[in-house]
């Protein structure tokens, strides 16, 4: 092995060892960065949107703590609360969810949900666990919006429920409130949704909400009236006691109903207005536009006649007292009493046949013609205005309408603003004069004289009875011993009669009677031919050739 | 005073014995303890950067993120570090929120900037108040552990509290990312070589 020479030798060359720029420990915070990045990204992407929602009061509502539910699912929670810049409200701030975002529109609704007890029901149980949380009810609208205000109560009627908003005109609310139950026919149809005083302040608004299918009974016909309460009338009908259920006598409610007269009317619209009477008479009035006011004078008492009572032809109501009072004649100077009344010809044309009520409301519709048939009535029929009583126990009295065409021809005098129509004097005092006619008929009878002809009667009949004793003694002498001797022989009749049936039942039925003898040998007789008539059928069963050939000799077994 | 490694010669990390190198390339090993020897950690200042930035960025999910999720049959609440520490201190018991204010953000933070400030004043060269500094290093290794208090009570009340249905706490994803911080920071105080705090004083 040679030893090479130092000198022959290359220098070695020497390389700085090569510092790597980028240590993998790099790897770490670029993993970390990228983490913290994924979060940050997944938290913004998942960000909803940041609503503000004014409420009178924080009641019950915490940040962070209180959510908002949309058919009881959590869709946000509180995070901040503040009260506006007046200090009268209170700003909540609620982070949303973003699978909900698209449900928080313009004409959605907030509200705050704790537990409620009322006359008609109690909700919101669960939050006395949960503590009270923020309702919510999507809108219709398509514009979003960020900024609300929240519901006092909340909504009785959610969006998505089918049926139809109406609006009532009432002079009061009354006892009604939001929530208030509709009736149709005692059914609770619909309720209550908000209210609120007319701009001008004279009257109260209620939008109401009749669920469907219960719409299409609201017709623009349909009359709605307070049900509030009990509804007692005690007029000349007697004691009329109307009410609704029980819920509704507490907290009062709002019943329609479509007066029968009007069967084809439409169902309303959407939004209509209708007006809300007092009580269900009042509502179910029928349309009274035309009215005609007249003055009656009587000549009697009008002693309970009161204002409202009714005004009836041939019992049907057509109109009512509107004034009860005196008139004074200055050339006569006398005083009488004066009942203003007023008719509603309608009420009439309501009660008439379909065809016949078209027509006559065509006529009615003319004020002459109108005048024409009420002075017809009056000049040729007699038509005459007369008190009755309506009840004899509270006394109150009404007037009635009535043809008297015995009376002296009346006419009606049409120029005066309110016409008088003629009267007579009421039926009552009447009565009262017919039978004072009848005391005084039976004060003139001749009564002695009546008493002195019964008396001779009275002798005529003794007489006569005197003959019938005669008559009757004659019958026991003459006609009794006859009589008897009849009977007698009746009863010898009799005895030969009993004794036919005693030998009859001798012969036939004893035991040695000889009917029997007879009738049992004559049955064994029978037996016994029966007998040989089955040897004869059995014989010829085995042998039918005997029937031609006769008996021949039976072979003798072996 | 001049270091070790100024004059040739190198220290053990361990048992901190200064023997002569094998070669300057490849010092070898301790002859008293068999630990491997170099004069200055590899890529020390490089390594804790990369860690201390890691911690940084992962504390920030770790505070905003749930740390525990409680869930009653009625309600469920999470708190974040923060606002656990608020609530403790809103219902009374300020001296355990300051516990879990300083275990939870004063150290991890103070570690986060006592080693930031370690290693720029190293990198710039600086040469002044070595002596604080390593004493700053020294806290911050020794203190990193505590830090993991938070971790340690989390379990325990997710261990403790299964009272299902009726009552659950469940870990927030926020634990997992201190825990993360925790470590990394601890492990960013180790890969640094306090050596290198005096190196330019003595080279200098």
């Amino acid at each position: 092995m040679d030893e090479p020479e130092d000198g022959d030798l290359p220098e070695a060359v020497a390389v700085a060892p090569r510092r790597s720029r980028f240590s993998p420990i790099w790897i770490i915070p670029i993993l970390a960065a990228a983490v913290a990045i994924g979060i940050a990204w997944q938290r913004i992407a998942s960000e909803g949107p940041t609503i503000t929602i004014t409420f009178k009061s924080a009641d019950g509502i915490e940040a962070g703590k209180t959510f908002v539910k949309y058919k009881e699912v959590n869709i946000g929670q509180v995070t901040g609360l503040r009260l506006t810049d007046d200090v009268a409200n209170v700003e909540v701030t609620a982070k949303i969810a973003k699978s909900a975002a698209d449900l928080i529109v313009e004409d959605a609704h907030f509200w705050v949900v704790r537990p409620r007890i009322s006359l008609s029901g109690v909700s919101g149980l669960s939050t006395l666990l949960s503590g009270n949380y923020i309702g919510f009810e999507a809108g219709a609208s398509k514009t979003k919006a960020r900024k609300f205000t929240g519901l006092d109560v909340p909504p009785i009627v959610t969006g998505g429920a089918p049926g139809r908003t109406y609006v009532l005109k009432a002079s009061d609310l009354g006892s009604l409130g939001i929530g208030s139950p509709i009736y149709f026919r005692r059914l609770q149809v619909g309720q209550v949704v908000a209210y609120d005083l007319a701009p001008d302040g004279k009257s109260v608004q209620l939008r109401i909400f009749v669920n469907a299918p219960y719409d299409s009974f609201v017709t623009t016909d349909t009359r709605f009236w307070n049900a509030s309460g009990i509804d007692v009338t005690f007029g000349t009908n007697g004691l009329e006691v109307r009410t609704q259920s029980l819920v509704s006598l507490l907290e009062g409610g709002v019943a329609f109903d479509t007066p029968a007269t009007a069967t084809a009317s439409p169902p309303a619209s959407a939004e209509a207005t209708f007006t809300l009477y007092s009580d269900r008479s009042n509502a179910m009035k029928v349309d009274e536009s035309i009215a005609t006011r007249y003055l009656l004078y009587f000549s009697e008492s009008v002693r309970g006649l009161a204002v409202g009572a009714p005004v009836s032809f041939f019992g049907v109501p057509v109109g009512e007292v509107t004034e009860v009072g005196l008139d004074f004649n200055a050339k006569t100077l006398d005083v009488r009493p004066r009942v203003a009344i007023v008719l509603y010809p309608q009420r009439v044309i309501a009660r008439l046949s379909g065809p016949q009520e078209k027509r006559a409301m065509a006529l009615v519709g003319e004020k002459a013609i109108r005048h024409a048939i009420v002075q017809k009535m009056v000049e040729q029929r007699g038509l005459r205005a007369q008190l009755a009583t309506g009840s004899l126990v509270t006394g109150s009295r009404y007037v009635t309408l009535a043809y008297f065409p015995r009376l002296q021809k009346s006419r009606v005098d049409w120029s005066a603003e309110e016409p008088e129509l003629p009267t007579t004097i009421s039926t009552l005092p009447e009565i009262e004069e017919k039978l004072g006619r009848i005391i005084d008929k039976i004060e003139r009878l001749p009564l002695d004289a009546i008493g002195e002809d019964l008396k001779k009667a009275l002798v005529g009949i003794d007489d006569t009875l005197r003959d019938a004793r005669g008559v009757i003694n004659h019958f026991d002498a003459d006609v009794v011993p006859a009589l008897k001797a009849a009977l007698e022989d009746a009863r010898g009749a009799l005895g030969s009669a009993e004794r036919m049936l005693t030998s009859t039942e001798a012969n036939l039925v004893g035991t040695g009677a000889p009917g029997q003898v007879e009738l049992r040998n004559t049955m064994q007789e029978l037996s016994r031919a029966a007998r040989s008539l089955r040897t004869l059928a059995d014989y010829l069963e085995q042998h039918p050739e005997a029937l031609i050939r006769g008996k021949t000799a039976q072979p003798m077994p072996k | 005073m001049t270091s070790a490694a100024a004059r040739g010669l190198v220290s053990c990390p361990e048992c901190a014995l200064v023997s002569r190198p094998v070669t300057p390339q490849a010092p070898g090993h301790c002859p008293r303890c068999g630990e491997k020897l170099v004069f200055r950690r590899e890529n020390a200042i490089q390594r804790t950067w990369a860690l201390l930035i890691a911690a940084t960025v992962l504390y920030a999910p770790a505070n905003l993120l749930p740390v525990l999720a409680t869930t009653t049959i009625v309600s469920s609440s999470s708190e974040t570090i923060m606002s656990g520490v608020i609530y403790l201190y809103a219902s009374g018991s300020w001296p355990l929120a300051l516990i879990v204010f300083v275990a939870s953000i004063v150290i991890p933070i103070g570690k986060i900037v006592t080693l930031g400030f370690v290693l720029v004043t190293v990198q710039r060269g600086m040469t002044t108040s070595d002596r604080q500094r390593t004493r700053l290093y020294r806290i911050v290794e020794f203190i990193g552990r505590w830090s993991m208090l938070d971790v340690f009570v989390d379990t325990f009340v997710v261990a403790l509290v299964q009272l299902s249905p009726l009552m659950s706490v469940d870990p927030g994803p926020g634990v997992v990312y201190f825990m993360a911080v925790v470590v990394l920071t601890m492990l960013a105080a180790q890969s640094f070589d306090p050596r290198l705090i005096w190196d330019r004083s003595t080279h200098g």
